[in-house]
């Protein structure tokens, strides 16, 4: 596939956004939760409309804005976004006022909010975008998959910039629900965020991440992607020297074996955890990418990285190059 | 390109039949499979008319041996994905396979019938009332199913999915990434939706009449629709008879409103201008549109003049086949990929059922009786949603 490269970040995260440089913060849980340190939105999000937005509308339109800035565009040539939950505090909403009132004496608006393209919509409707739009909620792949069809995209059209975004909010009756069907263990920390960037086949000024190569898999066990993830770093090792791990630790002790094993394989000289900053959600890789950035402007050791990530059964690799 | 996204073989459950025979025979016999609620559970059941699939999920499930305690969608997916795939299911095998499906509801059939229980006591409910709630989970346990381990995808961007997700696979296939991909999607009817677009006010109380001047409304269906990709190499090695080839595509936001059309159809114009221009088509080479057509009074009437403008005074055979199936949301691009494949197949165009009076604002009438005998070569089918999200399929007779 051709190149992809990734810049101008906007994160909204429970430790903070861009300006926090290099998210230097250890979120407090909440409950075994950690939500975003939400901005302040003016300038960003017209009041009016803000007033109407769930937390992952303002979120998701604010961390696009921010990207835009950093790229310097009003607009962005099309859209790819992934959420794996979408709009749950919208949905929620509806689906409470049904059932208590008995289907009666509904109002549309929170429906209208619910759909999973509600953010990506709502992002092009704000800047008058009239390009190409998806989301992709494919649970832990969502924005795998959305950067997936930024090189689809991109190939097709070049020179365009593309934005592309992971977004997930965490509620308190996902988070019951969730636990309950077994996805937090007893050590992980429940989280949310967005996370945006301008893709584009050509790299703008200032640091990117060029995606050179991205593997998703689902597995039965970590003994089966251990094997996948060996077989994706023998396939890289011989041709870059890998001198950085993200690893998607996310304090399950189980989940701990794997990444040891995972580390000692590639054996790098810096390893970066990012879920004890950003909680487990299915669209967390888009976080790391916004720490690797960060992390990135200011440490020139940081060439060529590979992620390796998890949620639930749902595995990506990454190699990543800082240019 | 390394190869053109050959189509070669359709899944499909709706309301007029559950595979591609029984909807193909609905069709020529003007047969629509809107009426009363049997299945859903709703207040409205008496004043709300719906396209159900005529089956209970112990029923669905019972096709293709898969647990009745799946969400509905998932159940509908099985069943059109079986079909699409059963004939090459042996011959695929070491062939990279991807799966690429769609929906909007999820699990909500499922979640909507405890979510009291969830609020209040979680620990009564059981967890398989809520586990598959997410849309990818429902694609997942189709994948799982049928052993489909590859590249496996859920696109969700309202009434356009399914032609999303047909786009991505007809792309993953030219660019030489897949050699095979099952590609479309699926949607239950589900209280949640109904009563969302109910409060929208743009249900119909009677049967719908798209592209009619005295339209009223739509009425939700409910369904599956998934069509078979090869690349040519995959073609050759599984013996297959491609009919037609995924020619075109595009996909435009009309970034106008969160649920309504612009009234010129800014979104419509760019997905079906954009679809032709990557088929290398010209407005007076396709044969028909199978409009998106959903009997609102804001949808018809931005999708005719986008229709008017780009086709000016010479508009193609056209008709919306919701008519038939009721407005089956993120499997709508599905189903009409199987009609427009089934038109070129055939050699025939399906009536807009129940036209009866010409739009106001739009010149050009759709085809109202069945055509047959007709040589079509290309079919543009035409899906637009909520966020304004637009996107159009080409489909073209393999020569």
């Amino acid at each position: 596939m051709m190149n992809l490269y990734l810049h101008s970040a906007g994160i909204i995260s429970p430790v903070g956004g861009n300006k926090d440089a290099d998210f230097p913060a250890t979120p407090s849980a909440d409950k075994g939760r950690f939500f975003c340190k939400e901005p302040d939105y003016t300038g960003l999000i017209p009041p009016m409309q803000l007033r109407r937005m769930s937390k992952v509308v303002r979120t998701g339109i604010a961390a696009s804005r921010i990207s835009m800035h950093a790229a310097g565009i009003e607009k962005p040539d099309a859209i790819s976004i992934g959420t794996a939950m979408g709009c749950l505090q919208d949905t929620e909403v509806f689906l409470t006022k049904m059932v208590e009132q008995e289907e009666q004496m509904l109002t549309p608006t929170a429906f209208i909010q619910s759909t999973h393209n509600t953010v990506s919509g709502q992002i092009a409707l704000l800047c008058g975008c009239n390009g190409h739009n998806l989301t992709f909620v494919q649970r832990g792949h969502s924005f795998e998959h959305a950067l997936i069809n930024a090189q689809l995209y991109l190939q097709d059209h070049r020179g365009e910039k593309m934005l592309v975004g992971g977004i997930d909010e965490l509620t308190d009756n996902s988070y019951k629900a969730l636990s309950q069907a077994g996805i937090y263990s007893n050590d992980t920390i429940a989280g949310e965020g967005a996370g945006f960037f301008i893709a584009s086949d050509q790299p703008n000024t200032g640091r990117n991440i060029l995606l050179n190569d991205l593997l998703c898999f689902t597995a039965k066990n970590t003994e089966e992607a251990l094997k996948k993830v060996e077989g994706f770093i023998a396939c890289h090792s011989s041709t870059v020297e890998i001198d950085t791990l993200i690893a998607g630790r996310n304090g399950d002790k189980a989940m701990d074996t794997f990444y040891n094993r995972v580390s000692s394989i590639i054996a790098p000289a810096n390893e970066i955890n990012f879920k004890d900053k950003c909680g487990e959600y299915p669209t967390a890789s888009a976080f790391a990418i916004g720490l690797l950035l960060s992390k990135a402007a200011d440490n020139s050791a940081m060439k060529h990285v590979v992620m390796i990530n998890h949620f639930k059964h749902y595995y990506s690799c990454w190699l990543l190059q800082v240019v | 390109m390394v190869s053109a996204a050959y189509i070669a073989n359709t899944g499909i459950i709706c309301a007029i039949g559950n595979d591609t025979q029984a909807c193909l025979q609905s069709l020529r016999d003007n047969r629509h499979g809107i009426g009363k609620a049997k299945y859903l559970k709703t207040f409205w059941a008496d004043e709300i008319p719906v396209a159900e699939v005529k089956a209970t999920n112990e029923q669905l499930a019972a096709m293709t041996g898969v647990n009745s305690n799946w969400p509905r969608t998932a159940l509908l997916s099985a069943i059109a994905v079986q079909e699409a795939l059963q004939p090459f299911a042996e011959k695929i095998k070491g062939l990279r396979t991807g799966f690429f499906s769609a929906n909007t509801v999820g699990g909500m059939d499922l979640t909507e019938a405890v979510y009291k229980n969830i609020k209040e006591n979680i620990e009564q409910v059981d967890i398989n009332n809520y586990k598959s709630h997410e849309c990818g989970a429902v694609t997942q346990l189709v994948a799982d199913a049928f052993g489909l381990d590859g590249f496996v995808t859920t696109i969700s961007t309202a009434c356009s999915s399914s032609a999303n997700s047909i786009m991505m696979a007809a792309q993953m296939i030219e660019n030489g990434m897949l050699d095979v991909a099952i590609a479309g999607g699926a949607d239950s009817l589900s209280r949640f939706t109904l009563n969302g677009f109910n409060t929208l006010m743009i249900l119909d109380r009677q049967l719908c009449q798209p592209f009619d001047n005295n339209r009223r409304g739509l009425n939700l269906g409910e369904g599956a629709g998934y069509i078979l990709l090869m690349s040519k190499r995959a073609v050759e090695q599984c013996g297959a008879s491609p009919i037609a080839t995924v020619s075109g595509y595009a996909n435009a936001n009309d970034a106008y409103h969160q649920t309504a059309s612009s009234p010129e159809g800014i979104g419509n114009k760019l997905a079906m201008g954009n679809a032709m221009k990557k088929a290398e088509l010209q407005p007076a080479d396709i044969n028909y549109i199978n409009l998106h057509g959903t009997g609102t009074a804001n949808n018809d009437s931005s999708e005719g003049k986008a229709v008017e403008a780009i086709f000016e005074e010479n508009v193609p055979m056209a008709s919306s086949t919701k008519a038939y199936t009721g407005h089956t949301l993120g499997a709508a691009a599905g189903v009409e990929a199987v009609f427009s494949i089934l038109s070129i197949q055939h050699g025939m165009v399906y009536p807009n059922l129940r036209w009866e009076s010409q739009m106001e604002d739009v010149r050009f009438t759709p085809v109202t009786e069945l055509k047959e005998g007709l040589d079509i070569k290309h079919v543009l089918s035409n899906s637009f949603g909520f966020g304004g999200n637009c996107s159009s399929l080409i489909f073209s007779k393999c020569s």
